[in-house]
């Protein structure tokens, strides 16, 4: 996508930047919350979804507040009040010539709309405050804990240690972390992150929530990790003309979790009409395969497997008619038409990677994804968690899976149900069994060698011969009767398929790891 | 001053559009209205609607709350259709650019289509 323009204006003698986007009949300003970064918010996928979605149905204008990311930096000891950055938001106003804005505060944002709706009522159309709150200590943290988040600041800002405080969720996900540091570096330096932190503290706009007449819409998640839900009820209760829609999810910040409820709900309230469906949402099942090392195969060793099982992966999803939708280090997504021929699919690689010699967990879900691309929605994330779920060789599948492959022959056993943070109700859950049904829809022709059909006391015979020492040697060694050897050696060559005690020895030459083949 | 029974005609809406007058331009829709709107956040595919002389009038009233300027340059007439182009600038140099095809009905818009692109 082209880079969005950066314009600046002017507050006093400070600059602002700001960005528009879209050109609806309606004005909307996001105001964030405690940090932000207008050009790196483009750069995150759930950002740049959240701004895509509300810059369809308005003139969405974007802003840093003063000393946060691209705008203007200010002295950290005399770090302005929340009245002066709320006129900021009118300052940008003016520069974009918006007479009249709907106005959309998040987390922190949230006061600072609060405090402008109550200031211009007759510049505010109407008010959409997600994870808000009126007074920090008694809804955010209280003093003790503040202490601890600053400290965490001061020691660690800039390496994503706040990814915890705010969304919990996303710890797990490498590439979001990696993003988030930079969100940290980039959207405020040590010192003002932690002035602004203090500064944020002070928040308590529960004088003015009276004076509110905008019509306002105050969205919270349930479970959400940084603000107490209790914060939007109080609102609910004391802005005159509110409503309340409390959506599932824990991550705190707008552009975590199901991006896609949230801004249906602001559209549904700023238009009157629900979002039109994406006509680019089909309905897919979703296979997650998860593999991991069992057997302490050792760094090389585990590489080698892993990158066998990749390949493997690659032909047997081909051969179910799957289409490969990435991989994830350990963990492979992959999609097809039906749910049945994703089971099948598990269960070829289940037989697969026993044969490699890896453990596997898998989960299959089904559900709309987008057309293009690879699937990254509320289906997909619901998918690696059945996979993270999984025990090792199990195949978890949501309900729905077993329902829409009735008649295909396969069969499944209730597995209960699991909570999931993002939906409302628990998933029912059922595992795929009966290998008998579970024919998958080719056979490889021959077994191929492989280190792990060999026994551990085998593997020690094989790495004796490739060190060149006779029968007698390694009965002697290993505390066997020659004879013994002599069987272990029979049935090696015969497992592997291999001519002579030299192949053997080749074999292990080529198969060796820390801890032999 | 307009009224509901006289035809709307270019001249007129060129006033509404340049005195930034939402009232007077919803004054001049059917009830049952349809305004279209494609640009590149909604496409000819998904276009973007309102519906109904309310929805319409909240439109026009959005638009017209913003401090502009609005130039309505070309208007063509033909029976009961009309098409114009409207050039708009924001205080801050954006500009938009709209060319908007009208069907009438009983001297009333009934359907609108507008595309429009901007700087962005």
């Amino acid at each position: 996508m082209r880079p969005i323009e950066t314009r600046y204006a002017l507050s006093g003698d400070v600059r602002i930047a700001y960005q528009v986007v879209g050109q609806g009949s309606l004005d909307l300003v996001f105001v964030p919350g405690f940090i932000s970064n207008l050009d790196l918010h483009w750069e995150d996928e759930g950002y740049s979804r959240l701004l895509k979605r509300l810059s369809a149905f308005s003139r969405l204008i974007l802003f840093d507040k003063r000393g946060t990311g691209l705008s203007d930096r200010v002295d950290v000891h005399h770090l302005p009040s929340l009245e002066t950055r709320m006129d900021d938001v009118r300052a940008v106003m003016d520069a974009t010539g918006s007479g009249r804005a709907a106005l959309l505060g998040a987390s922190e944002g949230a006061p600072m709309a609060m405090l402008f709706a109550a200031t211009y009522p007759e510049r505010t159309r109407a008010l959409a405050l997600y994870g808000g709150y009126a007074h920090f200590h008694k809804w955010v943290m209280p003093p003790e804990r503040l202490e601890a988040f600053i400290a965490t600041a001061e020691t660690a800002w800039g390496t994503g240690a706040t990814l915890p405080h705010l969304a919990p969720g996303r710890v797990d996900d490498p590439r979001f972390a990696t993003w988030w540091a930079r969100f940290e570096r980039l959207s405020a330096s040590p010192t003002a992150a932690i002035a602004l932190a203090r500064m944020n503290a002070a928040i308590d706009v529960r004088g003015v929530l009276a004076a509110i007449s905008a019509p306002t819409l105050l969205i919270h998640r349930r479970n959400d990790a940084r603000v107490d839900p209790e914060a939007s009820r109080f609102l609910a209760r004391k802005i005159p003309n509110s409503r309340l829609v409390e959506v599932p999810g824990r991550d705190h910040p707008i552009w975590t979790g199901d991006v896609d409820r949230v801004a249906d709900v602001i559209e549904e309230f700023l238009t009157g009409a629900r979002a039109v469906a994406e006509v680019e949402r089909v309905l897919a099942a979703l296979l997650v395969t998860r593999i991991y090392d069992t057997a302490r195969l050792g760094d090389r060793m585990w590489s080698e497997r892993s990158q066998r099982f990749q390949e493997t992966w690659r032909l047997l999803v081909g051969r179910h008619g799957g289409r490969p939708a990435g991989t994830h280090g350990e963990l492979m997504m992959a999609r097809f038409d039906g749910p049945a021929r994703a089971v099948r699919c598990a269960a070829a690689l289940r037989d697969a990677a026993q044969e490699i010699g890896v453990a596997s967990a898998q989960g299959v879900h089904v559900g709309e994804v987008e057309l293009r691309g690879p699937p990254t929605g509320l289906t997909a994330r619901v998918t690696m968690q059945l996979a993270a779920h999984a025990g090792r060789g199990d195949i978890l599948a949501s309900r729905l899976v077993a329902e829409l492959a009735a008649g295909s022959g396969l069969h499944f056993n209730d597995a209960g149900r699991i909570a999931l943070d993002e939906l409302d109700e628990p998933l029912a859950l059922v595992q795929a069994t009966s290998e008998q049904h579970l024919e998958p829809a080719f056979r490889p022709k021959a077994k191929a060698a492989e280190p792990a059909a060999l026994t551990a006391r085998e593997s020690e015979v094989v790495n004796l011969i490739a060190d060149g020492k006779s029968n007698a040697v390694i009965a002697a060694e290993l505390g066997l009767s020659e004879h013994t050897v002599k069987r272990h050696v029979a049935n090696i060559l015969l497992k592997l398929d291999l001519p002579s005690r030299a192949a053997a020895a080749a074999f292990s030459a080529r198969h060796a790891g820390p801890h032999g083949p | 001053m307009l009224t509901k029974t006289q035809a709307v005609d270019g001249a007129a809406i060129k006033k509404a559009i340049e005195g930034r007058d939402g009232k007077l331009l919803a004054s001049f829709y059917a009830d049952d209205a349809l305004v279209r709107v494609i640009d590149r956040n909604n496409p000819p595919s998904k276009p973007r609607e309102i519906r109904g002389r309310a929805a319409i009038a909240t439109f026009w009233d959005d638009i017209c709350s913003r401090a502009m300027t609005h130039k309505v340059d070309t208007t063509i007439a033909d029976g009961n259709n009309l098409a114009f182009t409207q050039a708009c600038a924001y205080p801050d140099g954006t500009k938009v650019f709209c060319a908007a095809m009208l069907e009438l009905k009983n001297g009333q818009i009934a359907r609108q289509t507008v595309v429009q692109a901007w700087d962005e």
